[in-house]
């Protein structure tokens, strides 16, 4: 019998799908969309967008964040249940992206929140962002 | 006997904050003061979004903002690619080729169409017919791989219009696909005509704005022409071939959210019969005027300032650029609709409202809060 | 002259007898207007009543050497289809300037708003010049000229030490 720590246990017992807060920012919007529409179906793979962070597993930062926006994302965080999972969407989460220069921007976003997978492109194809949910359960059936 | 119960209780004033995080409207608050069902006063909280690129455009070259310009409006990139294109151009005062501006034209009403099928998508959602958005995001990727086969990306298009014309020349074949993806697009639109009667009841005689109160607030576009005012600056003051084209601009009288959702739709319909003629007339050339044919990224620009307005999807669009002889624009003034829409009209619309109108009277002005914030 | 700017040159006539204004016109439907600020508010009337009824934009433009703010209208003509755009100038260390809320009302009132917060201008006159969209700012305005963006994010946000982020350090 293989000794799993208790974190690995509730991990491999709850995340079988994976529900997604809905926390759109603009740039995101015009991909993440598509990826709820009938082309790029996600409620096949088990995702399915809810309007509480109670009831969410995954928040998505979908691209740049301003300084006045990541304070609320904080919130949205803290309120979600254990256990829970931050995905970095874009080329501007990673070392500011195009606006690398503006003022009002926030350049790293591992300096605000704990990010689990980095997903490149700008913006990402919908094909990357199937494949970094799939990491996600594989990381999960093999954490030990 | 409903007459002689007592009146409700009297202390019924609350706040309600209709906030940041909203499936359709990305990163905008407003504040309401509710008491009862009625809003009494509602306040716009923007600034979600701001990442100041009037001063971002100071530091880069015009070859570089081409490529910056298409994240101004996430929703319709093309469109404002256009514009700034197009202050460049009359600055330096090169002359575009003809198939450049007829390619541009295309492009334009494209990204038109497409941003349209978006604003009928979040209305449906925001009313509640779910079928309606995952109908129209399922149809919206014809036209997203378009732009994929002609410029390159799905979402952005990496600067496609650029200031001499445009980057590169359709690739073969792509005449017949988009008049495939016409076809398409004529199927969907007379789904969405089907006379829907919830939608009906939910939009008819809400949020009502009177032509001289939506000039006074600044209102453009779309829900201007919803007021009953036939005003387009395609007609004004026609850019690019706009004047040798043939096409209407569909006004209603009706003043309320019905009126300005149906505009959508016939300016879908209006949208697809000008990329018809556009396609027809396309002339055989260059695609890029000689000054910018090889890649160079410094070039001087002649001093001089200029104002250059468009019709986007959401309303009129402007960009006025000053020059003081740099290789690089002295002062870039970016003036978008929904910074129009989105405070002053949106607060005078919603002083009165019933609270479970608001999602209608919200989505029925066609928002884009990252062209509000720049 | 060029058969379409009669309109143009007619209305650039009457506003020159009746103001001191130096004008030309640019191409048609454009015609570009310097004054002085004491008869910004008594044009701008007379504008709105020839049919000027549409404010487009107002733009504040820095310039650092000369010293001075120049602030610009551009209004737009529905009868006419002309677009008029009006500039003037006022002093950087001071700047103050009348407001035209007076005569286009809330298209002019948020425009003027924006302007307080970004580039430090007063409007005297206005309602409402709270800060629109910036929180906690404690900052000289941000879109002059001599406040450099890139010194500063590369003192507040990027870090020398870090491998990856010195090549924005050239």
């Amino acid at each position: 019998m293989v000794k799993r720590s208790k974190k690995a246990k509730t991990m491999r017992k709850v995340i079988k799908a994976i529900w997604i807060f809905n926390w759109f920012n603009s740039c995101g919007f015009a991909e993440l969309i598509p990826l709820v529409g009938s082309r790029w179906d996600m409620e096949r793979f088990g995702m399915i967008i809810v309007g509480t962070p109670r009831q969410a597993d995954v928040l998505f930062i979908a691209g740049y964040q301003t300084l006045k926006s990541i304070k609320r994302a904080k919130k949205v965080y803290e309120q979600m249940a254990e256990p829970k999972v931050v995905i970095a969407l874009g080329s501007c989460t990673m070392t500011g992206g195009m606006y690398w220069d503006s003022y009002n921007t926030i350049k790293r976003l591992d300096d605000y929140l704990p990010v689990t997978i980095y997903i490149p492109g700008c913006p990402p194809r919908p094909e990357a962002v199937f494949e970094a949910c799939d990491k996600i359960f594989k990381h999960v059936k093999e954490l030990e | 006997m409903i007459d002689q119960m007592e009146p409700a209780p009297k202390d019924t004033e609350y706040d309600l904050y209709f906030g940041p995080a909203h499936p359709g409207s990305g990163n905008f608050g407003v504040k309401l003061k509710i008491d009862g069902e009625i809003v009494t006063s509602a306040r716009a909280d923007p600034g979600y979004l701001h990442r100041g690129f009037e001063k971002l455009m100071e530091y880069r070259t015009p070859i570089q903002n081409a490529v910056l310009s298409d994240r101004i409006c996430v929703l319709e990139p093309l469109n404002w690619n256009l514009v700034h294109a197009e202050a460049v151009d009359e600055l330096m005062g090169i002359d575009v080729p003809e198939r450049a501006k007829y390619i541009r034209v295309i492009m334009a009403e494209l990204s038109r169409i497409q941003s349209h099928i978006i604003w009928y998508g979040v209305f449906s959602i925001g009313t509640g017919f779910d079928t309606g958005f995952k109908m129209a995001f399922g149809y919206r990727d014809y036209i997203l791989d378009l732009f994929e086969m002609i410029t390159g990306g799905r979402v952005y298009p990496a600067g496609y219009i650029c200031p001499g014309g445009v980057r590169r020349d359709f690739p073969n074949g792509a005449a017949d696909k988009i008049l495939k993806v016409l076809d398409k697009m004529g199927e969907m639109i007379k789904l969405e005509e089907l006379e829907n009667p919830a939608l009906d009841a939910r939009a008819r005689g809400v949020g009502t704005l009177k032509v001289k109160d939506a000039i006074r607030l600044g209102a453009t576009g779309p829900v201007l022409r919803g007021s009953g005012m036939k005003t387009d600056v395609r007609k004004e003051e026609p850019y690019e071939v706009y004047d040798r084209l043939d096409f209407e601009v569909p006004v209603r009288s009706e003043m309320d959210a019905y009126a300005r959702y149906m505009i959508g739709i016939e300016e879908m319909k209006q949208s697809i019969k000008i990329v018809k003629q556009a396609l027809e007339e396309l002339p055989e050339g260059e695609v890029i005027a000689p000054k910018f044919k090889r890649p160079r990224v410094k070039v001087k620009i002649p001093e001089g300032e200029v104002y250059v307005r468009n019709e986007a999807a959401r309303g009129e669009a402007a960009i006025y650029m000053v020059s003081d002889g740099e290789s690089k624009p002295y002062r870039c003034k970016i003036r978008g609709p929904d910074f129009l829409h989105m405070i002053p009209v949106l607060e005078y619309l919603l002083k009165g409202a019933q609270i479970a109108d608001v999602p209608a009277i919200y989505w029925s002005l066609n928002i884009c809060p990252a062209d509000m914030d720049r | 002259m060029n058969p379409k700017e009669e309109r143009e040159a007619q209305i650039l006539e009457e506003i020159g007898s009746k103001f001191d204004v130096e004008g030309k016109i640019q191409r048609e439907r454009r015609i570009w207007i310097s004054l002085d600020n004491k008869d910004l508010i008594e044009l701008c009337g007379w504008l709105k009543n020839q049919g000027f009824e549409h404010l487009s934009a107002i733009s504040v433009t820095d310039w650092v050497k000369e010293g001075k703010f120049e602030v610009t209208y551009h209004l737009w003509s529905y009868k006419d289809k002309i677009l008029l755009t009006l500039k003037t100038k006022i002093d950087r260390k001071k700047p103050v300037i009348e407001s035209v809320t007076s005569i286009w009302k809330e298209n002019a009132q948020i425009h003027e708003r924006e302007l307080h917060e970004l580039f430090g201008v007063k409007f005297k006159g206005n309602s409402d010049l709270s800060p629109l969209f910036l929180e906690d700012w404690h900052a000289p305005p941000p879109f002059r000229k001599d406040f450099d963006w890139r010194k500063y994010v590369r003192e507040e946000h990027y870090d020398k030490e870090n491998a990856r982020e010195v090549v924005y350090y050239d």
